[in-house]
C-alpha cells in the first residue's frame, strides 16, 4: 500500500512511518509531499492538515494512528507518550526521553533525505519498542 | 534582479494564522488561546497572530488551524513579510518584551530560592530549569533578561557544588 506524508519528517511522522511498517502494513511505501494537492489518489495520507490520520484535538498523528487502527498495545502507548512530547512538548505526559529524540530527529532532518531518515529511525523506534517491552515487563528500568 | 546584499536589510518571512470561532461553546476558545500562548506567538489584531517563519512554526500554527476548524470555526495560514522593516522590529520587539516578562519571573524565583535549604533549592533548579526551556521554545528574539535568568538559576547549582570557591556560570 502507498502512505503518503509532509516531506521534511520530523518526530511524528518518523514514528508513524515505523508504527505503519510494523504493525499495519508490512509492504508500505511513502510517498513525501511538499503540498497536501500532490498526494497520489491510491495513497493514504497521514500527519497532515486536513487528512483523517492526523492531529486531532489533543492528539497527535501517532495517537491518532494506534486509535483508528485499535492498537491498543501498552509498549505503543507508552511511546505514544514519548513521541506526544517531542512533537507538542505541551507536558500532558512525563516523557524525560522526549527532548532527546526531538533533537536527535531535528538533527537528522539536517543531514538527511526524508527516506535515509526512516531508515534510521527504524531500528531506533524497533530498539525503543523492545527497551519499552523489557521496562513494562520488569515493572523497572531494564538493564 | 539583484538581491539585497545583506539579508538583515529586509523583512523576514512570516507565517501567519488568521482565524474565527464561534464565541460558544467556549472550551475549544480557550484550547486554542492556550496553545497561541504556549507558542508565543505576535498578535496582530483580534484573530492574527504570526510567528517567524520555519518548517516548525508553519507546522505549529497549521495544526492550530486544524483544531480551530474541527471546532467550527474558519481558519487560514498565510506566509507573509512586513513591508519595512520598522514594522517587522515592532512584532519582534513585543514578542522579546513577554518573554522578558517571563524571563523576569524565573530570575526573581531563582532568587528567592538562593536563602532555601539545599535540597530546596535544587528541587527549584529543576523546576526552573524546565521553565526555561518552555520558553526558550518560544523565544525567538532572545532579550538580555535571558542571560540573567539563566545565570541566576546555574548560580544556585554553583553555590551548592563549591560552598567556598564559586564557579563562573557558563554563558551560552
Amino acid at each position: 500500500m502507498k502512505w503518503a506524508t509532509r516531506a521534511g519528517v520530523h518526530i511524528d511522522r518518523a514514528a508513524c512511518a515505523w508504527l505503519i511498517r510494523r504493525f499495519i502494513d508490512a509492504q508500505a511505501q511513502f510517498v513525501f509531499v511538499g503540498d497536501p494537492a500532490a498526494v497520489p489518489p491510491d495513497a493514504t495520507a497521514f500527519d497532515m492538515r486536513g487528512v483523517d490520520l492526523s492531529h486531532h484535538g489533543d492528539d497527535c498523528s501517532f495517537e491518532t494512528i494506534l486509535r483508528r487502527y485499535d492498537l491498543t498495545d501498552p509498549v505503543l502507548w507508552r511511546i505514544a507518550e514519548i513521541v506526544h512530547e517531542a512533537d507538542l512538548d505541551d507536558q500532558r505526559y512525563d516523557a524525560p526521553e522526549a527532548p532527546g529524540f526531538d533533537v536527535a530527529l531535528r538533527g537528522l532532518s539536517m543531514v538527511c533525505t526524508d527516506e535515509q531518515t526512516l531508515a534510521v529511525t527504524g531500528p531506533l523506534f524497533d530498539g525503543l519498542y523492545e527497551y519499552v517491552k523489557r521496562g513494562l515487563l520488569l515493572g523497572r528500568e531494564p538493564a | 534582479m539583484e538581491h539585497p546584499p545583506v539579508a538583515q536589510l529586509a523583512p523576514g518571512q512570516w507565517v501567519l494564522l488568521s482565524y474565527r470561532m464561534p464565541r460558544e461553546p467556549s472550551t475549544p476558545r480557550i484550547a486554542v488561546w492556550r496553545k497561541l500562548k504556549q507558542l508565543g506567538v505576535a498578535q496582530i489584531s483580534d484573530g492574527l497572530v504570526a510567528l517567524p517563519a520555519d518548517a516548525r512554526t508553519r507546522e505549529q500554527l497549521e495544526w492550530v488551524a486544524e483544531e480551530v476548524t474541527e471546532a467550527g470555526g474558519t481558519a487560514g495560514i498565510w506566509l507573509a513579510q512586513p513591508a519595512t522593516l520598522a514594522q517587522e522590529r515592532e512584532l519582534a520587539a513585543a514578542m522579546a518584551a513577554a518573554r522578558a516578562e517571563e524571563y523576569r519571573k524565573v530570575t526573581e524565583e531563582a532568587t528567592a530560592l538562593g536563602g532555601q535549604l539545599e535540597t530546596d533549592r535544587l528541587r527549584g533548579v529543576r523546576r526552573l530549569r524546565a521553565e526555561l526551556h518552555r520558553i526558550g521554545r518560544r523565544d525567538y528574539f532572545p532579550p538580555r533578561e535571558r542571560d540573567l535568568a539563566r545565570a541566576a538559576v546555574e548560580h544556585l547549582v554553583a553555590a551548592s557544588a563549591t560552598p567556598s570557591k564559586k564557579r563562573p556560570v557558563t554563558q551560552s
